[in-house]
């Protein structure tokens, strides 16, 4: 458990790390494929079995595309090569402010009791039972859920349509 | 040694810092909605961390965490939208540019 | 009730004599000019009533018992009109044998003016106006009759005067009309201010306003103190003040020398001269020193009464001359006012209050009468007031000549009549008193009964001729009246205008034995005055004014009747007699041009003078504020407004400007930057945490 704990866990900061700082989007866009994989690697190995599905499919089968989309369809000015960073006084100050929240958030886990507490072995979640609390106990956010992609659907397509239409 | 809680969440929180890294610096808009994913995933495992670690009891950590799945996907769509809008706007993505609100 | 309350509670309403007609005025004034009807029922009503409630208080006094036989009945009413603060301001009314003697007379004679001009004023477009003047006139002279207070009695002075004003100028669009009323208003204001001066000091001295008061606090009621003070030029305190009144009553009684406005006064309408200028208003004067008497006689030593009496008989004579010389026949009869007024006054100066008048009383009746007829004559002979274009009237109006003959009678002294007895109390009074001055008067009397004489004779008898006067001339004064008749035969009036010339001459011929000391005790005397010495009677004087007045009338007649004038152009006998002096007497011994050469002459020179100083001085100090005014102005514009306020305002903005720029520079419009300072607040709130 630890040994896979320590690979998934390198695998993804690989992938945060690399989606961060390439230069070239669509590189971009594949580590963080990367990163979503190690991050379904980790919900499986916490036993959310469901939700690690749920990740690769969203995440990877939709986000990650979309983002790909769109860089396609920006691609005229900036190419799929990003022009240089320039480490000036931005980068900087915002790696600095990066670091010190880090560091404090790292500082304040250490601090706490409650990381101490060992893995267990309990049973998985079954995808039974998720499916069951959907639609009795969570049936209301499930279906405000639905407007709330119905919303995200028409607004995104009403913002990014509405120049074509324009310019026809 | 065995995982704690303690590393799960450390882990978390550096992968919150590289989000939040990339975030402040990149000068791409595209880039930056992707530190933005970066830094979503890595409080969702901190949620999903918290339940398996018997924090939580009930199935309701999986639940919140669904829906956070959902939500950041719908935004992440919308983002995306507006950048393509911005970027029919100004030609270009480099959020260096986008300063028209300036006081 | 008893006496002494019926005369009090008759005092208290004595406000009603004025009242009637001055509401009657009110009324007119706001008549249409076409109710003739009306209004000139209104104001002869308003008369009638006012002369019942007169007559009315006449009776008062009369009966009953005086108490002792040296104070006369007299009841007063005094109210406060208002009070601010502590001071009071009071008015009062009097009822007492003067009042009611004046109000009786004024009333009864006014009543048949008026009812005279309705006749008068048939053709005058201005019929309403007139009568409501009329009314107005009425209701000032009662109210100053009736006052027991200065400030009423002068108010109704000025208010008599006003009247005068506006009823002298009722042609106002005669150029001579609109002259001699403000002449009239100018020459009585002069007067004014003396008796003004004179009130003033004797409400400084005495401490009050009213004449008599219940607790004998008077200003009347103290003269016996103000006769222990000093005053100005050697007089007593009450001389002064006593020479101050009379001042008021030389203008208003038109005594020499401020005589000149009564004869222009003759350019308003007859009944207005008969009214105003010859019964009532000119009697103000002598009214107001015989109700002021006790101020005039508190003082022993003083020569204000000589000095009154001079006046009066200077005047007398003055006027009287004048009057042998004049063609128009109002003229005539205003100076020979003049001159009977100067009797008065001259009789009120030598002590004789009684005589003074009662020869008032009787001159008013006969005098009114004298100018009525005189209107009826102008009336009847179509607008003509020049004796030489008259003649031989007598046959075409024999009841105005007949009251005429009766007036002039009265007037002349003619034995019997009214006028005779009091001329001859007033004379008697005179003679006790200074025999020059009598001497004087005599011959006053003289020229009095001459030139009446020479009025009738010229008027009434010899032949008509009016038909060949100038046609222009008589055109042009018929132009002036609306009339367009020619040179037509004379007629004989209406009964509205006969009738009360009638009633009057009654009045002048039997009136005189109220007054005469033939019938034992004097009634008038005893009425009036009974603390005054009744004069000692005197053969010489009886019989030398019985002479001359007959001599009087024998010259008239001598002169004008034997050999009548046949012409309107022939000379005057007379004045082929006297030549230069005849012109010398017509022209009024040149008064009114001495006047004009020199006191109207300095006057306007002041006037010249203060208005170069209102234009240099005071504009000029007006220009001087304003240039400063501007200048500071200026001044604060452009260093205040300019340099301190705007440049310290630009300044300020430029400051905040600054600032602004400074901090705008935290709002860059970049997501990222905003986004890190988030992140540090957020941080710096953990560390925060931490340190808890």
């Amino acid at each position: 458990m630890t040994t896979a704990f320590w690979i998934i866990s390198a695998v993804t900061l690989l992938g945060a790390v690399l989606a961060v700082t390439l230069r070239n989007l669509v590189h971009c866009v594949l580590a963080l494929i990367l990163f979503f994989l190690g991050i379904a690697g980790h919900y499986f190995l916490l036993r959310a079995d469901f939700l690690g599905v749920v990740q690769i499919l969203i995440y990877i089968g939709a986000v990650a595309v979309l983002i790909l989309f769109a860089i396609m369809l920006t691609r005229n000015v900036t190419g799929t090569e990003g022009p240089r960073e320039v480490f000036g006084l931005k980068w900087w100050s915002g790696a600095a402010t990066a670091a010190i929240i880090g560091a404090l958030v790292l500082a304040a886990i250490r601090r706490d009791e409650l990381s101490k507490l060992p893995t267990s072995t309990q049973a998985n979640s079954s995808v039974l039972e998720i499916g069951k609390l959907l639609v009795t106990d969570w049936v209301v956010p499930f279906e405000a859920m639905a407007v709330l992609l119905t919303a995200a659907l028409i607004g995104a397509v009403v913002i990014a349509l509405e120049e074509v239409l324009r310019r026809r | 040694m065995s995982i704690t809680l303690g590393h799960y969440l450390a882990l978390a929180a550096m992968l919150f810092t590289i989000g939040l890294a990339g975030a402040l610096t990149r000068k791409n808009a595209i880039i930056v909605l992707v530190a933005i994913e970066i830094m979503f995933n890595a409080a969702i495992l901190n949620l999903v961390a918290f339940w398996h670690f018997k924090v939580f009891t009930t199935l309701t950590a999986q639940m919140f965490a669904m829906f956070s799945i959902a939500i950041a996907a719908a935004e992440s769509a919308i983002g995306l939208a507006l950048v393509i809008a911005i970027y029919r706007h100004y030609r270009s993505v480099d959020v260096d540019e986008m300063k028209t609100l300036q006081g | 009730m008893e006496h002494a309350e019926y005369l009090q509670q008759l005092a208290s309403q004595q406000w009603l004599i004025p009242l009637i007609p001055l509401v009657a005025a009110g009324i007119q004034a706001l008549l249409k000019q076409r109710s003739r009807k009306l209004s000139a029922t209104l104001t002869i009503s308003a008369m009638a009533l006012a002369c019942l409630l007169a007559l009315r208080a006449f009776f008062a006094t009369l009966g009953g018992d005086h108490g002792d036989h040296h104070e006369v009945g007299r009841a007063f009413y005094n109210f406060t009109w208002f009070a601010f603060g502590t001071t009071k301001l009071e008015l009062g009314f009097i009822l007492d044998p003067l009042t009611a003697g004046m109000a009786t007379m004024v009333t009864f004679v006014g009543l048949m003016i008026f009812i005279n001009a309705t006749g008068y004023m048939h053709d005058d477009v201005n019929f309403t106006r007139f009568f409501c003047f009329l009314s107005l006139f009425a209701a000032s002279m009662l109210g100053m009759i009736i006052s027991n207070n200065l400030l009423l009695l002068f108010m109704c002075w000025e208010l008599v005067g006003l009247c005068s004003y506006l009823l002298i100028g009722f042609w106002y669009y005669k150029p001579s009309a609109a002259a001699a009323m403000k002449k009239a208003f100018i020459t009585t204001r002069i007067g004014d201010v003396g008796f003004f001066i004179g009130i003033l000091m004797l409400y400084h001295q005495t401490g009050t306003l009213n004449l008599y008061t219940a607790d004998g606090t008077g200003a009347l009621q103290q003269a016996d103190k103000l006769a222990t003070l000093a005053g100005w030029w050697g007089l007593s305190m009450a001389g002064t003040i006593a020479l101050m009144l009379f001042i008021g009553a030389m203008g208003k009684s038109a005594q020499f020398p401020l005589h000149v406005w009564l004869p222009d006064a003759m350019e308003g309408p007859t009944p207005v001269s008969a009214l105003i200028h010859a019964a009532t208003m000119v009697a103000a004067g002598v009214f107001m020193v015989g109700r002021m008497f006790p101020v005039f006689t508190a003082g022993a030593g003083d020569w204000v009464m000589d000095f009154v009496m001079w006046v009066g008989c200077i005047t007398a004579v003055f006027s009287a001359t004048i009057a042998v010389a004049q063609f128009d026949i109002k003229r005539v009869l205003a100076y020979s006012t003049c001159s009977q007024l100067g009797f008065m006054v001259m009789a009120l100066g030598a002590g004789g209050l009684s005589a003074g008048q009662f020869h008032l009383l009787t001159h008013a009746f006969f005098k009114a009468l004298l100018f009525l007829a005189s209107g009826c004559v102008i009336i009847g002979t179509h607008h003509e007031q020049d004796m030489r274009k008259m003649g031989g009237l007598r046959k075409y109006m024999p009841i105005t000549f007949v009251c005429y003959v009766l007036g002039t009678l009265a007037l002349a002294g003619f034995p019997l009549t009214a006028g005779f007895f009091s001329k001859d109390e007033v004379l008697l009074v005179t003679y006790h008193h200074n025999k020059l001055a009598w001497g004087l008067a005599t011959f006053a009397a003289f020229l009095t009964a001459f030139y009446m004489t020479r009025q009738i004779f010229m008027v009434f008898f010899g032949k008509w001729r009016g038909g060949e006067a100038a046609h222009g001339h008589a055109h042009a004064k018929h132009d002036d009246h609306g009339h367009g008749h020619g040179g037509h035969v004379p007629h004989e009036v209406p009964w509205n205008m006969t009738g009360p010339i009638a009633i009057l001459s009654v009045f002048a011929v039997l009136m005189g034995w109220l007054g005469t000391p033939w019938l034992g005790d004097n009634f008038f005397h005893h009425y009036l005055a009974p603390s005054e010495p009744a004069p000692h009677h005197s053969n010489l004087v009886l019989w030398l004014s019985i002479g001359v007045g007959l001599f009087g009338i024998f010259l008239g007649w001598f002169f004008y009747g034997r050999r009548p004038m046949e012409h309107a152009t022939d000379a005057d006998p007379l004045q082929a007699k006297l030549g230069a002096l005849f012109t010398w007497l017509n022209r009024k011994w040149f008064i009114d041009e001495i006047y004009e050469a020199t006191i109207i002459r300095w006057t306007m020179a002041l006037g010249v003078l203060f208005r170069l100083v209102d234009k240099l001085v005071v504009d000029g100090l007006l220009h001087a504020i304003a240039w400063i005014t501007w200048g500071i102005s200026w001044f604060t514009r452009q260093v205040g407004d300019e340099l301190i306020i705007n440049g310290g305002f630009d300044a300020g903005c430029e400051g905040v400007r600054g600032y602004a720029k400074i901090l705008a520079k935290l709002q860059s419009g970049r997501v990222q930057n905003y986004f890190r300072i988030l992140c540090l607040g957020t941080a710096i709130l953990l560390v925060v945490y931490f340190i808890k």
